[in-house]
Order: C-alpha cells, then structure tokens, then sequence
C-alpha cells in the first residue's frame, strides 16, 4: 500500500545530511517555542491590565506560527516538494492519524480551531464540566486551567465539539463577581438594595466604571440578593467575592437584618 | 477650544481659563514622545521585578541644581490669591457670556492643579456673587472633624450649615470616606444641590473624587467646568508670570543638551506668526513638559523646579542674596535640563493590588491620616507604614507634617496615574 501512495518514491531522496538539518529546524523550533511559553507568560505577569491579556493571548498563536513555518521549513529539506510527493506524504500521514490517533487528531484539530474561534484564551476564566479556573496554557492538543484550589485540570481541546464552556471574561479583565445573600423575609427592600450597593461601591477592589448590580429574588423561604460587580483585576475575584460577603453580613446584621439558616438533619 | 478661550490666556494667573470638563483636551505630544514614554513605562514595570532600586527623582546631569532662595525667585510656588481672582473673573464672564447658568458650579479639577489652595482663598478674591445675593461676600464649608455619619445625621449637620448665601466648599473629596458610614454627606450634599435646596455656591473638587461620584450617583448631571490644561504657550505664559511675581522681569531658559530656547517665549507679530523664532531655535521642552504633566500646572512646576540648572558663572545673575539692586534682579539666565536628562520616580516593587489600594485611596481622599487610610483600603497598619515608608523614600508619597495626611506628591504623580492605570484602577478624567 506504501509503494501505491507513492510513499516510498517521495522519501527515496532523504539522505542522512537531510534528516540532520530536518532534526536540526525542528529542535531550533521546539526551543524557541518553549521560550516562549515560558518567558510570555512571566513578561504578562509583571504587566498587568490588557498588555497582560494580549501578551497571554499571543502565545498560542506565535506557537502556531512557528509549527506551519516549521513544516513549510522541513518538508522541502526531505523531500521534493512535488504535488505528486505531497499528496503522497499528506495521503499516508491522514490513514494513519485517522486510524492510530483518532481522538488525539481531533484534539489537534479542535486545537487549530481553537486558536481561530477563540473560546479560550490564556488569562480566561473557564467553566468546563464542572471545572472552574484560570487558562495557564494551551497547547497542541489540550489546554491547562489552574483551578481555585491550586489543581492543574487538563482538558483535551476535542471538549469543543460538545461540551458547553463558559468564560468569565472572554479575553478581556472584566468579570462579573456574585455576592449572594439569603435573608428573612419581613425588612425593607430597597434599603437592604441600596445598602448592598453601598457595600461594593465602598470596596477598594470594585471597578466602579462597571455596572453594580443588586438583584433580589422573592423565595418560599425568604429573600435571596445577588450583588454583582466587578473586581479590579480578575486574579482578585476569591477574596472580592469574601470581602463584599462579609462586609455585607456585617451590615446587615448590624442594621437588624436576619439571615436564613437550613436546618441541619442527620440520618 | 482654544480659540473661544483666547480672551482667557491673557490672565497669566490662570493661562486657558476655566473651561466646561466636556471640552477638556490632553496637550498633544509627538509620536516619538509618546512611543518613547510608552516603552519607557513597559520597561520600568519588567525591571520592577528584576531590580530592588528605588530611586526618587534622579537627574543624569552634573550641572549644579539651583538652592532654594534660587528656585524661590525664578519657580516659585504660585500666589493661589491671585488664581482666586483669575476663578472668580473667569467664572463671572461665563455667567456674563450666558454658558454658566446654574447656581451651584462644580470645578473639578487633577490634584496639583492648584484649584482646592485657590478656592480656599475665594473669599479674600474680593469678589461676591451679586447676582441674587445683593454683594454678599463667599463662605467657605469646612468638613467636620469625623466623617462617620448616617442619613439623618448628615441631613442635620447640612442643615447647620449656612448655603442660603454664596458658599465654598475648596475641595469635596475632604468630605467623605470611602468606606459604609462614610458617604452620606457627600449624598446630602447632592441631594440638596439637585432639588435646589441651596443658594449660590462653588464645589471644587479634585477629579478623582469627582470620578468617583459620577459613577456612584450615575443620574446625576452637574456639568462641571475645569480648568483649561496647560500646553506649551500656556507653560511659558505661566512660568515667566511666577518668575515675575519673584521679582524678574525677563527669564532667559536654554537647554544644558543644545543651548536652544525654553523661555522668553517665541514674539507673535500681527499676523500671529512667530518673529522670533526665525532668528531662535526653540527647544521642544515645554511641549513634552505638557505632555508628560499631562497639562497639570502642578506637575509640570514641580519637573520644570527639577529641571533648572544654574552654570557656576551664572551665580552673579542668579544671587541668592536678595540685595541686588532692582535693576539688576531684572532679567535671569539659567538652564534647563532636558527631559530625556531626568527620571521622575519609579514604583518600587511591592504587590501591585495592595500599592494600588493606597495610592487609589490617597488621590480619591485628596491624601488621608494612616488611620483613615486603614480604614477605606482594608490594609494593616502594619503593612500600610511598610508600603507608605517604600513609596516615601521613592518620592511618590509625602506626609505632611501640618496635617499629618499623606499624598501623592505632584512630582510623583504621572507615575501613579500610569501604574494604577496599568493595574486596572479607575482613573480621572483628566
């Protein structure tokens, strides 16, 4: 079957020298890649704001550069770049990634169109089957998150094609920040509303040039707040959404307002 | 903008005018400046991380810096008398002009802009607002001394506040903590202002604070007015205005790089062309000094203070002594060290949410007590008197000893803005 793609003419001209000069271009490419990958994200951390994002943002795609200019590169040091070799060296490569490696060319190919549809980006706060974190990396066939709790989740790009992913804040530094507030029926509404707002207008972490929302839900059980705002920096949303909780708490029961608490049964 | 203000550029005490906020414009810079301050800023954030310097003000030159009795004559600090009069003159042609309607006017104005000293003077302008009140002279509003307040609370101490007759309030921003109990007066205050609960009056505020409100009390419209930002014409108007207020009449400024002019400004004939500078070559320096103050007369004083050089045989023009006879204490010579020649303090490294914090908190307090400043930032004291000790000795804080409230010092002040600015914070207008 080799010798009917053509496999066999197309690489008869390799010669030893030209596999080191191959080996040599794909090295050179592997190492400027990583240096990437390291140094970026470290040069985005000290940045900060939107040159942050934009600089996490680049990563993949200089990465994706570097992989087609690396095979524009090495192909025609092995081979005659020929249609005839081509097609011959594409044809054998697509059987044996279709039979060998089903799940990981999707992955790969998930990855390609990860990069242009952008889902995620490194910087991004992502929900992906019940897995909430930070996009540290994306790389070929997966993207890392560091989740809340300091755990690296690696998740395959193929997710694409059927799961739902939701981003906190699709490449920019505004996300949104949910306070909730489960209190007693029975006290003054609208105070209660604009006390909440007062409690994030007075947060040092809150942007204030983005909405302060104070929404109440009237439940079987009692009234359920959701105060939402804006943290200045997303890194910052863990200890913005316990500030705003507390300080809240403390306001409100300091202004008589009562929480409800769920009886506890055992057994 | 500048043309409808060109009446205003007359009042040396107050180049450009007051001006509605809307119409404010940055000083244009070149590409290259702009590049160049952009990378500049890039690098310093990179080297934060690598080198532990903390370098206040730095000057690349050897030339000698001018002594204090010397920067006194030929840059000294602005008579904020006289900016009162040149406030309530301008504010009076608006009202004459029919573009200033409202009762109550709001200045907003960058801190260091001078606005708060100048309308701490307002009553002493000798001018009264005639139009209602039969002449009666300005009142200035002082804050209370605990901020603390509740609805009613603040609705009670408004109420002993006498705003019948024509009021001051120099700065807002001393009215209110950015904390629970701290917001009611400031409320009030805008309450009373929109119902028309007030007589004539004048809310200076610095423009952080002012921000700030405008978001809090997102219906409110007080279309507030500023002053005109300074660009290169205004800043040589302005600095050979306070170098004669020091007693000379002509100053002569020449870089210390090329030897081309900074001041005497450029002579317009009558078609508004330059004469003099077919004969001169002019330096750019006072437009990057726009530039990089931003048009902030206070900033841009404080790096043109830095900047001036005295050489070793100009002392017999520049004395420190004050007797020269009179005619001898006419004109001044001195040197000006380029921009590119000076550094204005660096941030040092520290975690960037917490230094933030406190500078936020500092320019949206018009400067805060280390108590308060604790309280509105949620830092600990003990890492507050760490942060503020680094930030001092980089020159970007001062604590003054009168009131003992630190600020942002004005020479320090482009490098907060643009680090808060690069940490996410919400900036001013201006």
């Amino acid at each position: 079957m080799i010798d009917d793609l053509g496999i066999k003419d197309a690489f008869a001209s390799i010669t030893g020298q030209a596999l080191l000069q191959a080996a040599l271009v794909i090295v050179i490419a592997s190492l400027i890649t990583i240096a990437i990958q390291k140094t970026f994200p470290r040069i985005a951390e000290k940045l900060g704001g939107k040159p942050r994002l934009y600089l996490l943002a680049s990563v993949p795609l200089l990465r994706l550069l570097i992989i087609l200019a690396t095979i524009v590169g090495v192909v025609p040091i092995l081979v005659e770049p020929s249609f005839e070799n081509m097609v011959a060296i594409f044809g054998a490569l697509a059987l044996a990634l279709g039979f060998a490696f089903k799940d990981y060319a999707n992955s790969l190919i998930a990855g390609i169109v990860t990069l242009y549809e952008m889902p995620y980006r490194p910087g991004d706060w992502i929900e992906v089957e019940g897995q909430y974190g930070v996009v540290r990396a994306i790389g070929a066939r997966a993207a890392e998150i560091v989740t809340p709790d300091d755990t690296i989740v690696i998740i395959p790009h193929n997710k694409l094609w059927n799961s739902l992913i939701a981003n906190g804040n699709d490449g920019t530094d505004n996300l949104m920040c949910v306070a909730d507030f489960h209190l007693e029926a029975n006290h003054d509404v609208s105070r209660v509303r604009e006390l909440l707002r007062d409690v994030a207008f007075t947060s040092p972490r809150t942007k204030t040039w983005q909405p302060v929302l104070v929404i109440v839900f009237n439940k079987p059980w009692g009234m359920h707040y959701r105060l939402k705002a804006y943290p200045f920096d997303p890194k910052e949303q863990f200890q913005f959404i316990s500030e705003l909780t507390a300080r809240g708490s403390a306001e409100l029961a300091r202004q008589g307002v009562k929480f409800v608490s769920v009886p506890v049964t055992v057994g | 903008m500048k043309d409808t203000n060109n009446e205003s550029i007359v009042d040396p005490c107050l180049p450009g005018g007051l001006i509605p906020a809307e119409q404010w414009e940055l000083p244009q810079t070149s590409v290259r400046r702009s590049l160049r301050d952009g990378i500049r800023h890039a690098l310093e954030q990179l080297r934060a991380g690598v080198t532990q310097a903390e370098e206040p003000f730095e000057s690349m030159d050897e030339l000698p810096e001018l002594s204090a009795a010397q920067q006194n004559r030929l840059a000294p600090e602005p008579d904020y008398s006289d900016q009162a009069r040149a406030i309530a003159s301008s504010l009076e042609k608006a009202r004459a002009a029919g573009s200033l309607s409202r009762h109550v006017v709001c200045l907003v104005a960058p801190p260091f802009s001078g606005l708060q000293p100048a309308l701490a003077r307002f009553p002493e302008s000798g001018h009264s607002y005639s139009v209602e009140s039969g002449g009666e002279n300005w009142r200035i509003i002082t804050p209370p001394d605990a901020l603390a307040f509740d609805d009613h609370e603040a609705s009670a101490w408004w109420d002993k506040q006498d705003l019948s007759g024509p009021w001051v309030i120099p700065e807002l921003a001393d009215f209110w903590l950015r904390q629970l109990s701290g917001l009611a007066l400031v409320r009030e205050l805008f309450r009373r202002i929109a119902n028309g609960d007030t007589g004539a009056g004048i809310v200076g505020c610095s423009s952080w604070c002012w921000r700030y409100w405008g978001q809090y009390l997102e219906n409110v419209q007080m279309s507030p007015w500023t002053t005109a930002a300074m660009d290169a014409e205004r800043l040589g108007v302005w600095f050979t205005h306070l170098a004669s207020v020091g007693g000379i009449t002509s100053v002569t400024a020449r870089t210390t790089e090329d030897g081309q002019y900074v001041l005497p400004l450029p002579e317009a004939d009558e078609t508004g062309k330059s004469k003099s500078r077919k004969k001169r070559k002019y330096s750019t320096f006072l437009r990057d000094l726009a530039a990089v103050s931003r048009g902030n007369p206070g900033v841009a004083l404080a790096i043109w203070q830095r900047s001036l050089r005295a050489r070793p045989d100009d002392d017999v023009e520049l004395d420190d002594t004050d007797e020269k006879p009179a005619q001898r204490r006419g004109a001044a010579h001195c040197w000006v060290v380029p921009l590119s020649g000076l550094s204005l303090p660096s941030m040092p490294q520290s975690k960037e949410s917490i230094t933030g914090f406190i500078l936020h908190g500092l320019l949206l307090h018009n400067g805060l007590d280390a108590v308060s400043l604790e309280a509105v930032t949620g830092v600990s004291s003990y890492e507050l008197s760490l942060v503020l000790s680094r930030l001092k000795r980089a020159e970007l804080v001062a604590c003054d000893p009168k009131d003992e409230l630190w600020r942002v010092t004005s020479i320090g002040y482009p490098t907060v803005r643009r680090h808060l600015q690069s940490w996410g914070f919400p900036l001013d207008q201006f």
